[in-house]
């Protein structure tokens, strides 16, 4: 298991070093070059070449890139054009509201989710089937703004229920409060994915059901029960894992829509942030932080299903 | 054999039998299929006792696994069921699910056809052998470890205590179906249902099976209902049978009587279209048309339309013939059955195997050639062995000639061929065609030796494009090779239709539209569009029914003589291969142990892995069942990656000696036999050494 984790690792670097050279390559996609982000489109000649030598850009590319990477490496993506402040401290600030959206978010959709869909892949072709269906297909045709911004009507205009815009409040430093406040945000989301997540949950469920082995389990006379919770839902969660992976991969990077609805104050909406004020640094390190945060959890997906498929090799 | 209740059973008598552990009454099953029932079993009854097994032969969609299915109640709720079925005095048909789920398990134990995907592979194989008798509280949970190591001892699994804890992947085809017997068998049921246990098996792994089924069945003194296609196994382990047709039983009776005497036209047809491997024969007799669907059943005996001996009796087509008893004990569903002739006499032997012309050269020469896979491992994949799947092997493919080649599964045939295709790297050796080395040839270079090369392949579901019309499949390598208009176009088409048999009105018809056999015609006309001069047939028969395999036979034979063509046939079923075959090569392990000619092989072979093969392979002869001593071949086929020392063989073989182990032998051929082969102790089988060589052991 350890050679594999290692093995899985080391598959990781080449595609890190891919996406960081197309990251710094950015810079050099501005209009006028990365000088031009300092010092301004207008400025003469010698402030350009003066801001040049400063920033080092006279010298080799590859030198450029190796100190950008060594610094990355050591936490220093730059500082922000706009605030002026360390791009790492910005996204700092913002990560932990944007993990713990992502993780309520994520349970909401799965408390909903799953017993939808075990119970319309049990009851296939019948009423409860469709009406079941028909919310996963509702859930997912409602624009994520919209329903948003229905659930605010109603909860916090209406209701006065919940807070309107959402504050980010650390879960362990009051929990209660947290969840006043994450609530409504991580429903838009958890209401959106669940259709995803059933959707693909009784799909797969309903296939298990034809295989071999669970007409096997009726042959020995094992009630239905222990068919669908010891025998189906372990072969269903196979592919599931990897689903639910790309969703909580999605909450993390950032759920712009949903943060800019509830002014939720996540990564997201930084990014929305610094592309309109074309803070070139402070995109680059969000995005770099995004596809660790992809690589990272595609890792611990891999290592997952190595966990539940005992077929994996992973000696 | 105990009381065969059904001798005076005749359709007016319809009480289920008391005796019988399970007795079945007129069951029709239907299915809701496009907005109407249609019915896949129609009026069937059966009666199977304590001891006894019962085969319920026939051809894919005859209803044979419908017809097991609903004794149990474990069809889907799809399907419509009617008529009584009472199994250990319970009517299945009445009871609610919490009786059924609590007889299944205790008084019955299921047995399904394919071992890779019966048992949940994401489960340990001990938990699924005793979870049954766990919920029906027949056993305690935490003494569930040690009932399921000592139940895989009974059915001869060495290391149960280690295999307790593993998973189904980790078991090879016959350990998993002898875990799935062993669990079949936990409940110690007085009935067992197996539904084409072995089909999936080979032939070796096949008599292992069936022995440790037969064996616990003794134990425990169950009836046993078997599903087979296979005569052979019928011959090999019936006590009764019943022949399925159409959805329902045409005949049944003894063993012995049915293969002596059918008294059913479709049993006498079907005995006498396959391949028999105790006698060669030059032609099989096939049954015309193909087998009905239950959506279109013939009117009247549904037999009809495919019986010569009904052809122009107009009772056959209108009135449905009742199962009603004849001679003694057997029963029938033919108006006409008085007039059946008696069987043909034994096949005359076969004609002469074609003598090679002395001054022909041959037309595939393969020396000395190696294929091996490298073995990866670690974190830096390096390579760290080779896979040998084929380890030095020469073969010569005449014109007008066809060689075989057989071996368990997993011996390295396919890979062989492969190679000679130029669709593998050869590591070692030279193949020539027509004279002319091909190994290593670039894309280019192989184009035009490849059009005289054509594969056919197993699965004729699988190897067509289901979006191509019939027509544009047959056509697509002379396209590919730009030779469509040069060969004729249209015209060849409709020429190599009718080659293959089907009608040129099929030509803008899907493969959907096609039968099993239809499609394996339409793969093999697709590989004569070009005029090739050697085909590599792998495995063209073995997913086909026995009726259709005859066909398919013929039209094979009847193209090569026609066109001169070589045939490379790979198979695993030695009637088969017999029957078809000039020569004869043995492979194991990469390498081929034994060669020779046809007939000679199959009375005269000398190498104990072919003998061991001939052994275990079923012989459609009830009478033989007693008198044949088998050798049950220990074990299966180790790993390619590290082959044994010496011999590789040396494991398994009933011969081996001190200088098996140490030394690997030469090819040779040996004074007074008749073939060549790779042995230290080649010669022809000794009775002493039978009694031997089937003492039980458990396998490594
Ligand atoms: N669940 C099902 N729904 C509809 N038709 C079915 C179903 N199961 C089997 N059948 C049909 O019943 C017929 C008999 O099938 P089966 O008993 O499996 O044949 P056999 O075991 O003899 O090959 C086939 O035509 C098959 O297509
Ligand atoms: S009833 Fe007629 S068609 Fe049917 S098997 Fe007998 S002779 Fe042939
Ligand atoms: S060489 Fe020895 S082990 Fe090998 S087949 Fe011959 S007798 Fe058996
Ligand atoms: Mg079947």
């Amino acid at each position: 298991m350890i050679s594999y984790l290692i093995r899985r690792i080391l598959q990781l670097v080449p595609v890190l070093l891919v996406a960081s050279i197309a990251i710094w390559a950015m810079l050099y996609a501005v209009p006028g070059g990365p000088v031009a982000m300092i010092v301004g489109q207008d400025a003469s000649q010698e402030q350009i070449d003066a801001a040049t030598r400063e920033l080092g850009l006279d010298r080799p590319l590859v030198v450029q890139y190796g100190d950008w990477v060594a610094n990355a490496v050591t936490g220093d993506l730059g500082k922000s054009i706009f605030s002026k402040e360390p791009v790492v401290k910005l996204i700092g600030q913002r990560l932990p509201a944007t993990i713990q959206l992502a993780v309520f978010s994520l349970l909401i959709a799965l408390v909903i989710g799953i017993p939808i869909a075990i119970i319309s892949a049990l009851n296939p072709g019948t009423w409860i089937d469709r009406v079941l269906s028909s919310w996963s297909a509702l859930a997912l045709a409602v624009p994520t703004f919209w329903l948003g911004i229905l659930l605010v009507l109603l909860f916090a205009v209406e209701l006065r229920w919940l807070p309107s815009a959402s504050r980010y409040v650390p879960f362990w430093s009051a929990p209660l409060d947290a969840m006043r406040n994450t609530f409504l945000p991580a429903l838009t989301l958890g209401v959106y994915v669940s259709g995803i997540l059933a959707r693909f949950l009784r799909a797969s469920l309903v296939g298990e059901l034809r295989a071999d082995y669970v007409r096997t389990a009726r042959s020995k006379g094992l009630p239905e029960r222990q068919i669908v919770g010891g025998h189906i839902m372990r072969n269903a969660l196979i592919p599931f894992v990897t689903i639910v992976g790309l969703m909580l991969a999605n909450f993390l990077g950032g759920s712009v829509v949903t943060e800019v609805v509830f002014t939720y104050p996540g990564l997201g909406r930084l990014l929305v942030q610094a592309i309109s004020t074309r803070d070139y640094p402070l995109i680059q390190g969000i995005i770099l932080v995004i596809i660790v945060i992809f690589m990272l959890i595609n890792l611990a997906v891999d290592m997952l299903y190595a966990y539940i498929d005992p077929r994996i090799e992973h000696s | 054999m105990k009381s065969t209740g059904t001798n005076n059973l005749s359709h007016a008598v319809k009480k289920p039998d008391t005796d019988a552990v399970l007795s079945v009454r007129d069951l029709t099953v239907s299915f809701f299929t496009n907005g109407k029932q249609v019915p896949v079993v129609r009026a069937i009854d059966l009666d199977v006792f304590a001891n006894e097994v019962h085969c319920i032969v026939g051809e894919s969609g005859s209803g044979k696994s419908v017809t097991s299915l609903a004794v149990t109640g474990l069809l889907p709720v799809t399907a419509t069921v009617s008529g009584s079925i009472r199994l250990n005095g319970i009517e299945v048909n009445k009871a609610d699910d919490e009786t059924l789920r609590n007889m299944r398990g205790r008084d019955v134990g299921f047995i399904f056809q394919d071992p890779a995907t019966t048992l949940n592979p994401v489960m340990r194989v001990g938990r699924q052998i005793t979870e049954g008798q766990v919920v029906h509280g027949l056993l305690a949970a935490s003494d569930a470890p040690g009932r399921a190591a000592e139940l895989l001892t009974e059915v001869d699994i060495a290391d149960p205590q280690g295999r307790v804890t593993q998973y189904p992947h980790q078991f090879s085809g016959g350990m998993r179906q002898r875990a799935v017997i062993a669990m079949a068998m936990s409940g110690r049921p007085n009935l067992i249902v197996a539904d084409e246990p072995t089909t999936a098996l080979d032939v070796t792994v096949q008599a292992q099976v069936l022995s440790v089924l037969l064996q616990r069945q003794q134990a425990l003194g169950s009836a046993i209902i078997l599903i087979t296609h296979d005569l052979g196994v019928v011959a090999e382990v019936a006590d009764r049978v019943s022949v399925m047709y159409g959805g329902s039983i045409v005949e049944s009776g003894t063993v012995q009587d049915i293969f002596d005497h059918p008294c059913h036209p479709y049993t006498a047809a079907l005995l006498r279209s396959v391949p028999r491997i105790d006698a060669g024969d030059d032609r099989l007799e096939t049954i015309p048309g193909q087998p009905p669907t239950p959506a279109e059943l013939p009117s009247g005996c549904v037999f009809h339309p495919r019986c010569a001996l009904g052809a122009n009796k107009a009772r056959c087509q209108t009135e449905r013939p009742q199962l009603r008893g004849f001679g003694s004990g057997q029963m029938t569903a033919c108006h006409f059955a008085e007039e059946m002739q008696p069987d043909r006499p034994a096949p005359p032997a076969r004609a002469a195997t074609q003598t090679r012309r002395a001054d022909m050269k041959p037309l595939l020469e393969v020396d000395d050639i190696k294929v091996h896979f490298p073995v990866k491992k670690g974190i830096l994949q390096r390579t760290v062995g080779w896979v040998r799947a084929v380890d030095g092997v020469s073969l010569r493919v005449h014109p007008g000639e066809t060689v075989s080649l057989v071996g368990e599964s997993g011996c390295g045939k396919t890979t062989f061929a492969r190679a000679i295709m130029g669709l593998l790297d050869v590591n070692a050796g030279d193949v020539r065609f027509d004279g002319h080395s091909i190994v290593g040839l670039g894309r280019r270079a192989m184009r035009p030796v490849r059009r005289q090369m054509q594969y056919v392949f197993q699965d004729p579901y699988s190897s067509l494009n289901p979006v191509l019309s019939a027509a544009d499949i047959v056509a697509e390598p002379m396209r590919l090779h730009g030779l469509f208009e040069d060969m004729g176009g249209d015209k060849r088409i409709a020429e190599l239709f009718e080659m293959v048999g089907l009608s040129p009105s099929m030509m803008g018809k899907y493969p959907h539209e096609f039968s099993g056999g239809q499609k394996q015609r339409l793969g093999i006309a697709r590989t004569l569009g070009l005029k090739p001069r050697l085909l590599i047939l792998d495995e063209p028969v073995a997913a086909l029914d026995v009726s259709i395999q005859a066909q398919i036979l013929n039209l094979l034979q009847d193209i090569q003589r026609e066109l001169d063509l070589g045939y490379l046939f790979i198979s695993h079923n030695l009637s088969v291969v017999r029957h078809i075959s000039d020569r004869v090569a043995v492979m194991y392990l990469g390498k081929l142990v034994e060669q020779g000619a046809c007939d000679e092989i199959y009375e005269n072979a000398a190498h104990p892995y072919t003998l061991s093969l001939l052994s275990a392979a079923p012989i459609s002869n009830p009478g033989m069942r007693n008198q044949r001593a088998r050798i049950i071949l220990r074990g299966e086929i180790p790993n390619p990656a590290s082959p044994p020392s010496g011999c590789r063989f040396h494991p398994r073989c009933f011969r081996a000696t001190d200088i098996c182990r140490a030394q690997a032998p030469e090819l040779a051929t040996q004074a007074g036999l008749k073939t060549t082969s790779i042995c230290h102790h080649a010669g022809p089988l000794d009775p002493n050494e039978i009694a031997l060589a089937s003492q039980p052991k458990a396998e490594q």
